[in-house]
């Protein structure tokens, strides 16, 4: 697929700015806090309706506007769509597309696929569980856009358990006493619904993560040099055996049972998808402990690369790539590496402080932007 | 503006018709339907097959329903559906005076037709295990929108649909 033409008003710094892109590789030069985050922030959006940089539609909106737009033209194989999403200061989004508004944001996702490389990757190796999952969850949506239905269902079932428990361990302690008989039959179905809805949750995510395995342990032996073996493992805080959603729910409601003095205790639900683990095992060690930054880049790097392939293996389409100011991090055979990776295949959208630090290979052929205080203006090197 | 510009008469019967609305309007005490007499008119009507009770969320699905002109049994009204984060539970909705309808009167059938929200969906659950040992209960099919294109339905909904097929008559 083809980002060929992106139109921004009022989004962020830029006022109205229109870029057209006229190579596979395009380069955004430009100082910090200019812009060249922001948009690709925009195509982000456009990809997955999330920004990893905000989840609050008003900072999308320029301080003296009460509304942003993002418009698209995207290219695929058999079709060109027009994308546009509005963003409220106050009030919801529309999102359109080819100038139809779409009830229901669903039908939105999956016009453009975009995997994102940044600096805050590094968090999937060193931060907490739950920047695993979120990653997990935003290439499940990408994979199978019916899967944001599912995730929100869940987080209601679980914002809804948690007010009960909440409520339950209230009443236990104004008279520890007291029965909460009254509960048990409300409790009970709210333990089947999480664990018909964390049922749904936890076979996509082993699903996904079956596929990914292979390919990610494939890009990693392929940078680190085939001297480490790295596995990706779907720890599920509720462990089943058997893909068959009723046995898959059995185990969740037997879990639950175990834990339920527990539960009642903190007021909260502790089982659940929402406790999922991601782990990334180097020669049978678990990454988080072991490995020096370098091999940490190396793994992040792998990880992302399988995304992008199984992006591209299931949409039939190679996604668009965004490098935001990774590139200069990467070492000069990793960044090699990388361009063999891309090649003439992926649209790949590159911001950057410094132009200097790139391989010459990366500049050849590519279009270069400056991006200066919400400008953007074509440059000649 | 616009009221502003109609003539006064217009204006003081709208005014009246909002006040006498707000006082008078009430619950019926047998179905929570909105009703201005202590019995709304559905109940009243005995014409209405009364073996049959539709349980719904809210007035206004009632409203819906009775559009259809499809329906001929009773309603009951909620007053809302279970929800822990708003603090309503099962005592916060009509549900005991539902119970008491289902055991006191000769109901044949509970036909549940609440949203199907994860709150709806609990609450379905719920009015179900309450009933089932004293009459028939069933819920409404979801699934497509007449008119609508297979190709075009969501998961959910198409998964919904399979759910609730049924043999052809």
């Amino acid at each position: 697929m083809y980002l060929k033409k992106l139109h921004l008003r009022s989004f962020r710094n830029y006022v109205d700015r229109q870029v057209e892109f006229t190579a596979k590789k395009t380069i955004l030069v430009g100082n910090n806090a200019q812009g060249k985050s922001n948009l690709l922030e925009a195509v982000e959006l456009l990809a997955t309706l999330k920004s990893h940089r905000t989840s609050r539609d008003r900072e999308l909106v320029l301080d003296t506007a009460t509304a942003s737009q993002i418009e698209a033209i995207v290219e695929r194989t058999h079709s060109t769509n027009e994308l546009s999403i509005i963003f409220r200061k106050q009030g919801r989004r529309t999102v359109a597309v080819n100038r139809e508004n779409l009830r229901r944001q669903l039908d939105f996702l999956g016009v453009l696929n975009a995997v994102q490389f940044s600096s805050l990757d590094l968090d999937l190796v060193r931060g907490a569980p739950e920047t695993r999952r979120n990653w997990l969850d935003g290439l499940l949506i990408q994979l199978e856009p019916v899967y944001s239905n599912i995730l929100q269902q869940y987080n209601q079932v679980l914002r809804q358990r948690n007010a009960l428990l909440k409520k339950i361990r209230a009443v236990r302690q104004d008279d520890p006493n007291g029965s909460i008989d009254s509960f048990e039959p409300q409790l009970r179905l709210w333990d089947e619904q999480l664990a018909a809805a964390g049922s749904r949750v936890t076979r996509r995510r082993a699903r996904v993560v079956a596929r990914l395995d292979p390919i990610a342990r494939r890009w990693h032996q392929k940078i680190s040099g085939e001297t480490e073996l790295l596995e990706v493992k779907y720890l599920p805080n509720v462990e089943w055996t058997e893909d068959e959603p009723s046995k898959v729910q059995r185990a969740f409601l037997t879990r639950i049972e175990e834990r339920r003095i527990a539960e009642q205790y903190q007021g909260k639900t502790v089982v659940g998808t929402h406790r999922d683990e991601l782990e990334f095992a180097i020669n049978e060690t678990p990454a988080r402990h072991y490995g020096s930054q370098g091999q940490q880049r190396t793994l992040v790097l792998a990880l992302k690369l399988a995304e992008l392939k199984l992006i591209e293996e299931v949409i039939g389409e190679p996604p668009l790539l965004l490098l935001d100011d990774v590139l200069a991090e990467l070492d000069p055979n990793r960044q090699k590496q990388l361009l063999e990776v891309i090649g003439d295949r992926f649209q790949t959208i590159i911001t950057t402080t410094h132009i200097n630090s790139f391989n010459q290979n990366w500049i050849k052929d590519s279009q270069i932007l400056k991006v200066q205080a919400g400008t953007i203006i074509t440059a000649f090197l | 503006m616009h009221l502003i510009k109609r003539p006064d008469k217009e204006v003081q019967a709208l005014a009246q018709a909002l006040v006498a609305a707000k006082q008078k309007v009430g619950f019926c005490k047998i179905c929570f339907h909105l009703s201005a007499e202590p019995v709304c008119s559905i109940c009243n009507n005995q014409n209405r097959d009364r073996s049959t009770v539709c349980v719904v969320g809210d007035s206004r699905d009632v409203i819906a329903l009775e559009k259809t002109r499809e329906y001929r049994g009773l309603y009951h009204v909620l007053g809302g559906v279970i929800s822990p984060m708003d603090g309503i539970g099962p005592e916060q909705l009509n549900i005991e005076a539902l119970v008491r309808r289902v055991t006191k009167e000769s109901v044949e059938e509970i036909i549940l037709a609440i949203s199907p929200s994860v709150e709806g969906e609990t609450t379905t659950l719920y009015i179900n295990g309450l009933l089932r040992p004293f009459t028939k209960v069933t819920r409404i099919a979801f699934g497509l929108p007449m008119g609508g294109d297979l190709e075009y339905a969501d998961e959910v909904t198409l998964a919904r649909a399979l759910e609730g097929r049924r043999e052809l008559d």
